[in-house]
């Protein structure tokens, strides 16, 4: 096309378009999840140590203007009754390749990876251990979620726990057993 | 305007007219289909935890959202007192309730794989989903003729192979023959 026979009606449509695109790219479904999380809380920057237990994949989804992807990621609780932090504890996730991964929660019990450093095939398997404690998932983490995608562990380890829910992760029972 | 044109806008709002009826109308009420031959009850359990593992986790087919629902340990739980994996195994009310959502998804099709034995047991959706040849978000399950495969095709032809389920299982989740639920399906 020469820029002598672009004409207002080409305009009008490449308006168009990128409104119609505007409007694709905005997802209700994630907007009100998003917007169910409520603010930052008191004193914490935007960073690895905020919104611990919250369903981190939900912004960090990568979508334009959105921060940076995870592909799996999640915070360790020190047991199910309460909210303390299990920091330093190893997280360790295989996917259905083979593929596996080392990560350690931080001080906020966070823990994340990006797909630069791992982007697995689902399903994976996930192990947490603190020294000689070990926790293993029973079941098989399968990244198929109403939001997506969802590498995010608080998509289902949400609180309270429940018949949809088996609560958040921690690394320990209330009296020190281990989580099923 | 030209008649031309004007024939054509009619013929447009009238296909579209059609349409928003046929949306609307309800099945005869003499459509209602009795299913004629049902898969097995009894022997149904370890499929179920099957299904549950495979593809009934929380994100997936354990959400109420989806018309293959299922209940089970692994996932979506009936009782309201039960968690995700505690009590361990699927409670026989799980059962029951997985047993009607697989019989409520094509009945005329179930039924008659059913009396055939299975001998075509791709006439069934869920079985083209699980084996990846028919579109399923969740991606192929398992592949044709493996444990999984077999667990539930032997239940559709008449009994479930519940060492077929336990391997399949095994094969699958953390720990093996070890874990929790491969034991509920092997020591039930």
């Amino acid at each position: 096309m020469s820029p002598t026979t672009f004409t207002a009606a080409h305009v009008a449509e490449l308006v168009a378009l990128a409104a119609l695109a505007s409007v694709a790219a905005c997802d209700p479904v994630r907007a009100d999840a998003i917007n169910a999380l409520g603010p930052e809380a008191p004193g914490v920057r935007r960073g690895p140590l905020h919104r611990p237990g919250q369903p981190c994949l939900y912004c960090h989804d990568g979508a334009l203007g959105d921060p940076q992807r995870f592909t799996i990621a999640g915070t360790v609780f020190e047991t199910p009754s309460a909210t303390f932090a299990a920091a330093g504890v190893v997280v360790s996730l295989v996917d259905a390749k083979g593929s596996a991964i080392d990560l350690r929660t931080n001080a906020a019990g966070n823990f994340y990876t990006t797909p630069g450093q791992y982007d697995p095939t689902f399903p994976i398997q996930a192990t947490i251990q603190a020294g000689s404690q070990v926790v293993r998932m029973q079941t098989l983490i399968e990244g198929n979620g109403t939001v997506e995608p969802n590498g995010a562990c608080a998509t289902c380890h949400f609180d309270p726990a429940g018949p949809s829910s088996p609560g958040h992760v921690s690394m320990a029972l209330d009296d020190g057993g281990t989580p099923p | 305007m030209t008649f031309a044109k004007i024939l054509g806008r009619v013929a447009i709002a009238g296909a579209l007219w059609s349409l928003a009826c046929s949306g609307c109308s309800a099945p005869p009420s003499d459509g209602r289909y009795a299913q004629t031959s049902l898969p097995d009850a009894v022997t149904f359990s370890p499929v179920a935890t099957l299904l549950v593992v495979r593809c009934g986790s929380l994100e997936c087919h354990g959400t109420v959202a989806r018309n293959l629902r299922l209940y089970g340990s692994a996932g979506l739980r009936w009782s309201p007192t039960d968690r995700p994996l505690v009590p361990a195994c699927d409670t026989s009310a799980e059962v029951a309730q997985d047993y009607e959502s697989v019989l409520g998804l094509e009945p005329e099709a179930l039924s008659a794989v059913v009396a055939s034995h299975a001998s075509s047991p791709d006439a069934l959706t869920m079985v083209r989903k699980a084996r990846g040849v028919e579109a399923h978000k969740g991606g192929q399950i398992w592949t044709a003729g493996d444990e999984s495969d077999t667990c539930l095709v032997s239940w559709l032809a008449g009994a479930a192979n519940a060492n077929a389920c336990a391997s399949g299982l095994a094969a699958v989740l953390p720990g093996g023959s070890s874990n929790p639920l491969v034991r509920c399906v092997s020591q039930p």
